[in-house]
C-alpha cells in the first residue's frame, strides 16, 4: 500500500503540473489570492431563484458578489471563467457518508468504520480516524460534492460522533470543519447482538437496545449532576471535596443530553421510528430524523413532529407488500407535508452519485427546487452552517460548482469545483488511470 | 447466427443429459391473440437510430412492423405513445435475483453441474421491481465463489405467471466461471485450495484436464462398443465431468467473473489451451488496460458503470472503462449484478455518456443488444426489428437520464407492467387492492 501511495502521490503531482500548463484550463492555474469571476452561466442561487446569464465573483475565499451580467462588476484583474451554457450552483452537501473511514471495503486494515466491541460508543470520534488523503475524497468532489457529514457505520446504537468536513484542504485539520457535530443513534434492529439463543449477547432485542440506551442516558445525567454539584461546591470555596472520576463515555453524552447538539436518529420501520423518537423525547434530545425508509404509514405523524429528515437511501428496496416506487417517492411525500429534507448517500465509494438520487426523487414527484435545496441549503440549515454554506449569496464561503448541464442528471459533466474559493484540480486516482491508458 | 443455432441444438441435448431438465418452457403463456399497435412515439431502435412519430405493430408476440405507415390488425389494441419514448426491453446480463440465498454452492471450487433453474424462485418480487424499471430479460448466474460455478437460467420478467412461462424459450445455456479474490478468499479461509491466484488457475486447469480424460475414456469406450467389443465397459457417468465436457465441446457460453488485467490474459490463454471460447468477461473493471487483447479475442465485457473500491481488485476501476473499451472494439454491456441497480439500468448506461462521451445509441445498446449477444439471444431480442420478440418499454421521457420512468413494459406483445394501474401496476399478478398497497 505504501509504495502504491507513493506512486500515486507522484502521479498526482505530475498530473497537477501537466494540468497547470495549458491556458485552456484556467481553474487549475488560479492563483490562491486573486479574485475569480464566473461569467455567463445559469446561476442556481437556491436562496433567491435562478439567474440566467449571471455573474458570480469569488474573492478571498468567499463569494463577494452574485447577480445578473451587467449588474455585477467583474473586478479588475479577476480570472474570468466562461460559464456560458453552464449551470453554476453551490457545492453539494452529503448529509451522511463514510469518506475518510474506508479505502478498500473488503480490506479490513483500510477500514475504520465502526467499533463493534460495545454498542454504546459515544466517545468514538470520527475526527480521530478521518483519513484526509483518501483517494475517495477527490473522486467524490469531482462530482460537485464539497461538504459532508462523515458518520461511523450504523452497527452500534451509539457508534460515535459525526464530523462535518470540507472535501479539500491540505490536511485533516483543514478539512474537519466541525469535529463532534452530532451523535448518531441507530435504531433499525441491525444493532441487536446475535439473534440466536446460543450466541446471544445483550442487547439481543429491540427492548434490550431501548433499555440499554435509557440506562446509559440516565447514567450520563447522573454523571453530569455529580460534576455540577462538585463545581458548585468548588465555586463556593470548598476545596476539600474530591473531584468525580472522569468517564469519557458518559462525558461524551453530556452536550447531547443538554440539547446543545443534535442526535441523529436512524430508524426505518414505523414502529422503530416511533420508539426511538419516544425515547429521545424522554430525555429532551434535539433530534434529526434519518432514513425512515419504511415508515409510509406514519408520514403525517412524522410531519407533525416538525423534525428535519435525512432521506433515503431512496434506493432501499421496498418491502414485498409495497409498490415498486414506495421508497423512491418518500422524499416527495415528506416534502409535500412540509418536512425539511436533506439527501444522504450513506456511501463512500459511490457518494459521488448523491445528486442522482435527488434527480430520481424528482422523477417520483419531488419539485426540482426542493431537490436542489435538499442537497444545499436544507442540509446547511440542519447542520447549523447556513451562515457559511448552502447557497450562492455574497458573504458565504465560495463552495461553487460549474457543470455543463443539470446537476441532477447522470449525463452532466462537472467542469469546475471551487472549495473555499480555491479551484480544485479536476484530477483523481481515476482520471490519472484514464489518461494513462487512453494514450 | 449459425453458431448460435448449433449451440442451441447442442444445449438441449446437454441439458437432458446433465440434469434431465427440459429448459424449454413447456407451458409458456400463449402469444396474445390480439395485435398491439404502439402509436406515434419516438422509437429508439438501437439498430437503426431514432424514428420520430413512429409506430410499432406487435403481432403474435413479435414485432411485425415499425416506423411510419405500419400495418396492423384493424382491431389491434392501441397504445398511444405520443410524447413518449419507446425502446426495446432492457437486458441484464448479470443478475442473481430470484435465487433466494442459493447463489453459491461454495463447497467445492468446481461445480459446473449446478443448475440455477433448480433454485429459481419465480415468486421473488425483485422480478417485479426490475420489470418496473424496464428490464424484460435477465441472465441469472451462479455466484463467484467457485472457479467453475453452475449453469445459468435466462428469464423474461413476466411477473405473475408461473415458472415455466418465465423461462426464455430455447435460450443457449451459459456457465459461470470466476477468478481472483472470491474463490481464493472462500477456500483460502478454510485452509483449502485455492488460496492464491496460482491455486485458482491450477484448480481450473486440473478440472478441464480431468474432463478431457473423461471424454477420451468415453470416446475409447464408444469406439470399442461400435466395433462390437462386448467386453468394453462404459466409464462411470459423472455429472460434473459431463458438464465440463460440454464446456470443451463449446456447447456452453462461458461467462467469467474477472477483475484484473493479467487475469484476462491468463483466462484467454487457458481457453485457447483447452479449446473452448469465452463468451464474456463479467465485472471486467480493468478491461480498459487490455482492450485490444479482448477485442481481438472476440469476447464481450459486462461491466458496472462506476462501481469501484469494494475490494482490492476493484481499486483501479474507472467509470471510463466501458467507453474506453468500446472505442478499442470491445462489445460492452452495462449490467447490474444487483437487485437494486437492475431497477434503473437506463441511468447506469446513461453514465457512459458523461464518462467518455458515448452516444445515446451506444449507451442504449449497452443495455439491450450487447447484453442480448452475451446471453446468445441477440437474434431474438435487444432491438426494434421485424421478427424480434415484442419486448418493448414505453418511457415517459428520454430514457437515458435521471428522470425517465417506464410507463408500460410489454413482453412478447403483452403488457406486464403499467405504471398507471393501481396497486403494483401489474397486469398478470393478483395484487392487493390499491388501498392495501403502500403507494
Amino acid at each position: 500500500m505504501k509504495t502504491l501511495k507513493r506512486i500515486l502521490a507522484v502521479l498526482v503531482l505530475t498530473a497537477f503540473a501537466a494540468a497547470q500548463k495549458p491556458a485552456a484550463k484556467p481553474a487549475a492555474a488560479t492563483p490562491a489570492s486573486g479574485p475569480i469571476a464566473i461569467v455567463g452561466g445559469k446561476l442556481l442561487t437556491i436562496s433567491h431563484g435562478t439567474i440566467e446569464n449571471g455573474v458570480l465573483v469569488i474573492d478571498g475565499g468567499k463569494i463577494s458578489a452574485v447577480g445578473k451580467a451587467g449588474e455585477v462588476k467583474v473586478p479588475k484583474g479577476a480570472l474570468v471563467i466562461d460559464a456560458r451554457g453552464m449551470t453554476v450552483y453551490p457545492g453539494l452537501i452529503d448529509s451522511e457518508n463514510h469518506l475518510g473511514l474506508t479505502e478498500v471495503s473488503a480490506d479490513k486494515m483500510t477500514n475504520d468504520l465502526i467499533e463493534m466491541s460495545d454498542e454504546i460508543m459515544p466517545h468514538m470520534h470520527v475526527a480521530d480516524a478521518f483519513h484526509a488523503e483518501s483517494s475517495l475524497i477527490p473522486v467524490t468532489r469531482y462530482n460537485g460534492i464539497t461538504n459532508a457529514v462523515v458518520a461511523p457505520d450504523d452497527k452500534d446504537t451509539l457508534p460515535g460522533q459525526d464530523a462535518f468536513i470540507q472535501l479539500a484542504g491540505k490536511n485533516a485539520n483543514e478539512m474537519l470543519l466541525i469535529r463532534d457535530l452530532a451523535l448518531p443513534m441507530d435504531f433499525t434492529g441491525e444493532q441487536r447482538r446475535n439473534e440466536s439463543f446460543e450466541k446471544a449477547k445483550y442487547p439481543q432485542t429491540r427492548e434490550g437496545m431501548a433499555a440499554q440506551l435509557r440506562q446509559t442516558f440516565i447514567s450520563a445525567q447522573e454523571y453530569q449532576q455529580k460534576w455540577e454539584d462538585y463545581r458548585k461546591t468548588e465555586a463556593a470555596g470548598d476545596k476539600k471535596k474530591e473531584a468525580p472520576k472522569r468517564d469519557l463515555k458518559l462525558e461524551a453524552l453530556v452536550p447531547y443530553l443538554q440539547g446543545k447538539k443534535p442526535v441523529v436518529i436512524a430508524a426505518q420501520e414505523s414502529n422503530d421510528v416511533e420508539t426511538a423518537v419516544r425515547l429521545a423525547n424522554e430525555f429532551h434530545l434535539k433530534v434529526i430524523l434519518n432514513r425512515v425508509s419504511h415508515s409510509q404509514e406514519i408520514l403525517d405523524e412524522i410531519a407533525s413532529w416538525k423534525l428535519p429528515v435525512i432521506v433515503g437511501p431512496i434506493y432501499d428496496e421496498p418491502k414485498d407488500d409495497e409498490r415498486y416506487d414506495a421508497v423512491y417517492s418518500l422524499p416527495a411525500q415528506l416534502a409535500r407535508r412540509g418536512v425539511k429534507i436533506a439527501f444522504a448517500s450513506y456511501d463512500s465509494h459511490n457518494a459521488r452519485n448523491l445528486p442522482y438520487a435527488a434527480g430520481y426523487a424528482v422523477a417520483f414527484g419531488l419539485p426540482y427546487d426542493e431537490a436542489m435545496k435538499a442537497l444545499t441549503l436544507n442540509p446547511a440549515e440542519i447542520w447549523g452552517v447556513a451562515d457559511q454554506l448552502g447557497s450562492l449569496d455574497a458573504g458565504k464561503v465560495a463552495n461553487v460548482v460549474v457543470a455543463d448541464g443539470d446537476p441532477l442528471d447522470v449525463k452532466t459533466d462537472v467542469k469546475h469545483v471551487f472549495i473555499a474559493g480555491q479551484a480544485v484540480p479536476m484530477v483523481t486516482k481515476q482520471t490519472i488511470l484514464r489518461d494513462e491508458y487512453s494514450r | 447466427m449459425r453458431t448460435i443455432s448449433r449451440l442451441r441444438l447442442g444445449i438441449g441435448l446437454a441439458c437432458f443429459a446433465v440434469a434431465a431438465i427440459p429448459l424449454h418452457a413447456q407451458n409458456a403463456a400463449a402469444a396474445p391473440a390480439k395485435d398491439v399497435l404502439v402509436k406515434n412515439g419516438t422509437l429508439l431502435t438501437v439498430t437503426h437510430g431514432k424514428i420520430e412519430n413512429g409506430d410499432i405493430c406487435l403481432h403474435a408476440g413479435k414485432i411485425a412492423g415499425y416506423g411510419h405507415d405500419v400495418r396492423c390488425a384493424a382491431d389491434a389494441t392501441v397504445i398511444d405513445a405520443t410524447g413518449k419514448f419507446v425502446t426495446p426491453g432492457l437486458v441484464d446480463s448479470h443478475s442473481h435475483i430470484a435465487l433466494d440465498d442459493d447463489v453459491n454452492e461454495a463447497t467445492s471450487p468446481v461445480t459446473p453441474h449446478m443448475m440455477m433453474i433448480d433454485a429459481f424462485n419465480y415468486d421473488d418480487k425483485a422480478i417485479y421491481r426490475i420489470l418496473a424499471g424496464g428490464v424484460t430479460t435477465s441472465l441469472l448466474l451462479h455466484g463467484s465463489a467457485n472457479m467453475i460455478g453452475g449453469q445459468a437460467v435466462v428469464i423474461k420478467h413476466k411477473f405473475g405467471l408461473g415458472r415455466d412461462a418465465m423461462l426464455f424459450p430455447n435460450a443457449p445455456q451459459s456457465i459461470k466461471f470466476a477468478s481472483g479474490e472470491n474463490p481464493k478468499r472462500v477456500y483460502g479461509s478454510r485452509g483449502e485450495l485455492p488460496s492464491t491466484r496460482m491455486g485458482n488457475f491450477e484448480v481450473q486447469r486440473a478440472a478441464l484436464q480431468e474432463a478431457r480424460d473423461y471424454m477420451r475414456d468415453w470416446d475409447d469406450y464408444n469406439a470399442k462398443a461400435k466395433s462390437g467389443d462386448k467386453d468394453a465397459k462404459p466409464p462411470k457417468r459423472d455429472l460434473k465431468l459431463d458438464a465440463l465436457a460440454d464446456v470443451l465441446r463449446g456447447k456452453l457460453l462461458v461467462q467469467i467473473h474477472i477483475y484484473r488485467a493479467d487475469e484476462f490474459l491468463t483466462e484467454m490463454s487457458i481457453a485457447n489451451e483447452f479449446g473452448y471460447k469465452i463468451r464474456a468477461f463479467h465485472h471486467a473493471l480493468e478491461a480498459y488496460k487490455v482492450p485490444a487483447e479482448i477485442a481481438s479475442y472476440g469476447a464481450a465485457i459486462a461491466t458496472f458503470s462506476d462501481w469501484w473500491g469494494y475490494k482490492y481488485e476493484a481499486y483501479d476501476a474507472i467509470p471510463w472503462n466501458a467507453v474506453l473499451s468500446m472505442r478499442k472494439g470491445v462489445r460492452v454491456a452495462i449490467k447490474s449484478d444487483s437487485s437494486d441497480f437492475a431497477r434503473r439500468l437506463n441511468q447506469e448506461a446513461a453514465k457512459t455518456i458523461r464518462y467518455g462521451g458515448a452516444t445515446e445509441d451506444e449507451a442504449l445498446r449497452m443495455i439491450t443488444l450487447d447484453p442480448a449477444w452475451i446471453i446468445g439471444v441477440d437474434d431474438r431480442i435487444g432491438s426494434i426489428d421485424v421478427g424480434k420478440d415484442g419486448d418493448i418499454v414505453i418511457w415517459n421521457s428520454p430514457p437515458l437520464s435521471s428522470y425517465a420512468l417506464a410507463d408500460k413494459v410489454l413482453i412478447d406483445g403483452e403488457v406486464f407492467f403499467d405504471r398507471s394501474l393501481p396497486g403494483f401496476g401489474l397486469t398478470r399478478y393478483k395484487s392487493p387492492t390499491a388501498a392495501e398497497v403502500q403507494q
